[in-house]
């Protein structure tokens, strides 16, 4: 197994060693907050095969156009994000910033389309199980956009800033894990809720 | 200071009569152990009672054998195998041996899965638990409960509805009761329904035990093997007075049970004797002081209430 | 040795401690990055924490002397089982294990620090957050959570009074604040033991201790979210109307139980196996051998991880859960009996034909060891799905449960606060006073512990205020240990004050232990051996063996002895 040199230790290699840590330590931490979308799939899974009644009064089930749109652009927004941290690994630091850029934006209209869908359905967070799990699950992974959002507007501004990539992209290269590890969770909510109907 | 502490002259024919003589006392004790496990229990009021006693007493014999064989060799080293307050001489320098390792892996591996293996077995007896149905509401889980069809020869169903903080009993044709009456050596039915929180159905002396879920109606199925009175508590915690949620399990010859079940409904309907009422309307009167509670259910409208001065077994 | 003239300057400017400095006592107030101190931190705290749900605990058994419910009234009695219960494992048990990994996974591995030191203190200044709030729920007018520390629902979502901010409320936040600092902690724990080991130290030279930590730090990280999801569907259930819980909302209050104990069984691994790792370090030491089959017990390190996510079922047998799903999990629980028992065996072993020094630490080992045979054995009943049945939910259970919690797992945190005491105080304890600690808290915790066994078997709920008479001797017996117990914590409390305060200077390495952590001073300096990391070359654990730890040792004895 891996172990570290002296020199990594006494800060030589310093920026990278930590950089190295970063990484691992993202990597774990996306691990851990898999399981807990996972338990939150469990439940979903658990309730639509067992209450006794499932969709709430009046509601025949979920509309898919719009949420489809949503999910193709947040899937291409991690495509966009990969070529971001190109252009970073080429040293173009513009075009970087653009792609980068683009990427939130897309993130961010992936938010505002599910605050539409939201505000356009007919039922709450306390219509029954369907609706407590359905708000559970699209808004813990809607925070988690927004997270990503947030995340990725501090590595735009830290490009800013002199000499910042002389250690190594750690910072953008665990955002971007970040950024996929949402994406990747949408496309398996996107499955349970909006597929799996009936 | 790394000195090696010379390997003890040993006599192999000494240590075989020592250990083997030393294992037969253990197993001596053990079986003693084993005799003693009924003074540790309630008396064996069911059924299922023996084969619980008889599984937990085996493993309180090979519990003893295991653990005063582990006790018995930590003292030995305590006693003879001490190092003075300054000795910083090192004991001997084994690091392992992997066949002792193996040994001890394959044996428990074995005797655990020898256990759990019988115990299958021994669940098959017992197989009390016939089904659980997902209801929505009181209304429909009592609807559920009242309607369902027990087996033939067996007693019941006799609807057992917990509530926070009592017990009620409604049997076939009728009879609400507080206290369970059971005829024994007749298997008997039960649909559990709770009406708010998780309950427990714990007979100490049946040994069974069944949670009560709200939202589902479970049937059960148990037979009483002894005559006596006996204590049902409410083992899952339930809140407030959970505590006082007991009641007394009555069982009765055949004749003895016909006859109560005859005159209970000349009885009229009326408020059972409740411990958690008692108690709420204690602390009212006290200027309610503690930390919030949630108020009693009114206790159950019965033909036979519980008497708070009844004593019982077991 | 108070003078500041003895010290090199740049130490004193440090944020760190340093014994004998002025104003010492402050820096462990401050944001401190630097894992020692924020390792003594979490240990003092959690200490301070353990006498508060001590004190609930002495209410409580003072309420169940005699059967009726006299002294509190019941709804205060449930308050303080379900505040005992939160406060001895999150305010006491995760916090001080977390200390202990703080203190040693670096100094053992040689690192200079944790992999993230701010993420370190910030994980450990939400402790006193989380701590604040829940002690802050029992001055609400609806009082404290009172629904167990399982908070099982409907009865935690009953909110009597109907207030938004009640009890229950607080209990889930403050457990949320608990579940994301002890993340964040297995983060860090996790990425410095693969990433930061000093060079030629590979796994199977690591200390024992590192492969308890990270097989527990594993099952924080793989179980603890599923509590979080769990403590968020039951807040919403709580305060904002959804019916996960709910049957007449169409949800279900066995999913909780299934969420619920999907963590919190392998969290009594997370609690177990540091201490585990404790008394695996502790034996060789003090019996100057070897630890017995280091290999197997390392990787039966992580065998109990595997297996501990794959048995939460068991504390559901008596629910309404299939027979087949008991059969499966009754055959999955036995088997972490064979892990267990091959450390069991492997210390035993550790002792045969050792040179047994009875220290205090050794003492608490011993004693830790013989209970938790005991315990263990316990374990494999309750795991035996008829006996589990009759003895579910009543004090059978809450006596094996304390003979782990208490009697193995405190027995060891004791073992390790008094063996590594000098390591990070510079001072060394008073041994007879550690010896009284030993002897009243082993008499103490059999008496409270033991006759629970007894009341369980014939009946006796468990979380009862009252119960019938004839579980009255039994009752009696454990209040009275359990009064024992409260008296047993002066003498140590005193020696850890006044040792600190005044007792003699210790050595680098009293013990004569073999392990990175005794080649550093007594206390050590920021960042450990800074610099000049040696190279590892053989595990610890070599006595008699001959077998140089690493390279160049004496240099590093000697830098240690001068200091």
């Amino acid at each position: 197994m891996t172990s570290t040199t002296p020199a990594e230790i006494t800060g030589q290699d310093h920026a990278n060693g930590h950089g190295g840590h970063n990484l691992t330590g993202m990597i774990i931490f996306l691990c851990s907050e898999s399981v807990i979308f996972l338990a939150f799939f469990a439940g979903y899974i658990v309730f639509k095969l067992s209450a006794p009644q499932w969709l709430p009064a009046g509601v025949e089930g979920l509309e898919v156009r719009a949420p489809l749109i949503n999910t193709i652009i947040l899937v291409s927004s991690s495509f966009v994000a990969y070529f971001a941290e190109r252009q970073l690994q080429r040293g173009n630091l513009w075009g970087f910033r653009a792609f980068w850029l683009l990427t939130m934006a897309m993130g961010a209209y992936f938010v505002f389309g599910q605050a539409v869908e939201w505000r356009g359905l007919a039922f709450t967070l306390r219509d029954g199980v369907f609706g407590g799990i359905f708000y559970l699950l699209t808004g813990f992974h809607g925070l988690h956009v927004i997270t990503g959002i947030l995340l990725m507007a501090l590595m735009l501004w830290r490009s800013f800033k002199p000499g910042n990539y002389e250690g190594g992209e750690a910072g953008v290269t665990m955002v971007s894990l970040f950024w996929h590890f949402v994406d990747v969770i949408w496309i398996i909510l996107f499955a349970l809720l909006y597929l799996w109907q009936g | 200071m790394t000195s090696l502490s010379p390997k003890p002259a040993t006599n192999p024919v000494l240590t075989l009569v020592l250990v083997g003589l030393a294992a037969l006392v253990n197993l001596g004790i053990s079986l003693w152990m084993r005799a003693q496990v009924p003074f540790w229990l309630p008396v064996q009021a069911s059924n299922a009672a023996p084969h619980v006693d008889g599984l937990f007493a085996l493993e309180t014999a090979i519990g003893t054998f295991l653990f005063l064989g582990c006790v018995e060799v930590i003292l030995w080293t305590v006693l003879f195998n001490r190092g003075s307050k300054y000795d910083m001489e090192n004991g001997a320098p084994i690091e392992g041996n992997w066949n002792l390792e193996i040994v001890w892996t394959v044996i428990p591996l074995i005797i655990v899965m020898a256990i759990a293996w019988h115990t299958v077995g021994v669940n098959a007896i017992l197989a009390t638990l016939e089904g659980k149905e997902r209801v929505s509401d009181d209304a429909q889980a009592l609807q559920v409960a009242s309607t369902a069809n027990g087996a033939q020869q067996t007693l019941g169903p006799v609807q057992v509805i917990a509530r926070q903080w009592s017990w009620e009993f409604v049997y076939p044709g009728g009879v609400r009761s507080t206290e369970l009456h059971l005829p024994v050596d007749r298997s008997v039915s039960f649909e559990l329904v709770s009406l708010d929180v998780l309950h427990g159905f714990y007979i100490p002396a049946f040994r069974l035990k069944q949670d009560i879920i709200p939202g589902s109606v479970i049937s059960y199925r148990l037979t009483p093997t002894r005559i006596g009175r006996y204590r049902l508590r409410d083992s899952m915690f339930s809140g407030g007075y959970f505590s006082s949620n007991q009641t007394d399990v009555v069982v009765e010859s055949a004749n003895d049970f016909a006859a109560w079940l005859k005159q209970a409904p000349r009885q009229p309907l009326a408020p059972s004797w409740n411990a958690a009422t008692e108690l709420h309307q204690r602390r009212l009167a006290n200027g309610n002081r503690g930390w919030p509670v949630v108020p009693p259910a009114p206790p159950p409208e019965v033909n036979v209430g519980l008497d708070p001065a009844s004593s019982h077994e077991a | 040795m108070s003078s500041t003239a003895s010290y090199d300057p740049r130490v004193l400017r440090a944020p760190h401690p340093v014994p004998g400095a002025p104003d010492n006592w402050k820096r462990f107030f401050t944001f401190n990055t630097d894992a020692k101190v924020i390792g003594i931190q979490y240990i003092a705290l959690s200490l301070f924490f353990l006498l508060v749900g001590g004190l609930l605990a002495m209410i409580m058994r003072g309420e169940l002397i005699t059967p009726p419910s006299d002294l509190v009234d019941p709804s205060v009695y449930n308050a303080l089982f379900t505040m005992h219960g939160t406060v001895m494992l999150f305010l006491f048990l995760f916090p001080v294990l977390n200390g202990f990994n703080n203190l040693l996974i670096p100094t053992m591995i040689g690192a200079p620090d944790m992999a993230f030191p701010k993420l370190n203190a910030i994980a450990f200044w939400l402790f006193p957050v989380f701590g604040v709030l829940l002690m802050a729920s029992f001055f609400l007018p609806s009082g404290p959570s009172s629904s167990g520390w399982w908070a099982y629902p409907p009865v935690s979502t009953q909110n009597p009074l109907g207030q938004f901010v009640n009890g229950q409320f607080i209990w889930i936040l403050a457990v949320a604040l608990s579940g994301v600092s002890s993340i964040m902690g297995a983060v860090n724990f996790v990425t410095t033991i693969v990433r930061m080991r000093a060079p030629g130290m590979t796994w199977f030279k690591m200390p024992i201790f590192c492969w308890t930590a990270a097989a527990a730090q594993i099952i924080q990280l793989v179980g603890l979210p599923v509590l979080t999801g769990a403590a968020l569907m039951l807040l919403f259930d709580l305060s904002f109307g959804t019916s996960f819980f709910k049957p007449e909302g169409g949800g279900d209050p066995m999913l909780y139980q299934h969420f619920f104990w999907f963590y919190s069984h392998p969290a009594v691994y997370v609690m177990v196996l540091p201490v585990f790792g404790i008394f695996s370090e502790l034996f060789p030491v003090y019996s100057r051998k070897p630890l017995f089959g280091y290999p197997l017990v390392a990787i039966a390190s992580f065998g109990i991880t595997v297996l501990s996510l794959i048995v939460w079922v068991h504390h559901m047998f008596y629910s309404g859960t299939p027979q087949w799903m008991r059969n499966v999990f009754m055959f999955t629980t036995m088997l972490i009996a064979v892990p267990t028992g091959i450390k069991v065996f492997a210390w035993i072993a550790t002792l045969w034909r050792g040179k047994l020094r009875l220290t205090t630490p050794m003492l608490f080992c011993l004693g830790g060891l013989v209970n938790f045979i005991f315990a263990g054995i316990t374990g494999v009943m309750l795991a035996t799905v008829p006996i589990d049945i009759h003895v579910g939910n009543t004090y059978f259970v809450v006596g094996h449960f304390h003979y782990v919690i208490f009697n193995t797992i405190t027995f060891g945190v004791f073992a390790a606060i008094y063996h590594w005491f000098p390591k990070f105080t510079g001072r060394m304890y008073y041994e007879s006073l550690g010896k009284v600690h030993f002897v009243l808290t082993f008499i103490g915790s059999t008496l409270n512990f033991l006759p629970m066994h007894w009341a369980g078997l014939m009946g006796m709920p468990r979380r009862v205020a009252s119960y019938d008479p004839e579980f009255a001797l039994a009752n009696v017996l454990a209040s009275l240990g359990a009064f024992l117990l409260g008296v047993a914590m002066i003498p140590f409390l005193l020696n850890l004050v006044s040792s600190w305060l005044r007792g003699p200077k210790a050595d680098p390495n009293p013990w004569q232990a073999i392990g990175l952590e005794w080649l550093l001073p007594s206390p050590p300096p920021l960042e450990n051996f800074e610099d000049d990391v040696p190279t590892v070359l053989n595990r610890g654990y070599g006595y008699g063996l001959n077998l140089p730890l690493v390279a160049d040792e004496e240099r590093y004895v000697q830098r240690a002895k001068e200091a």
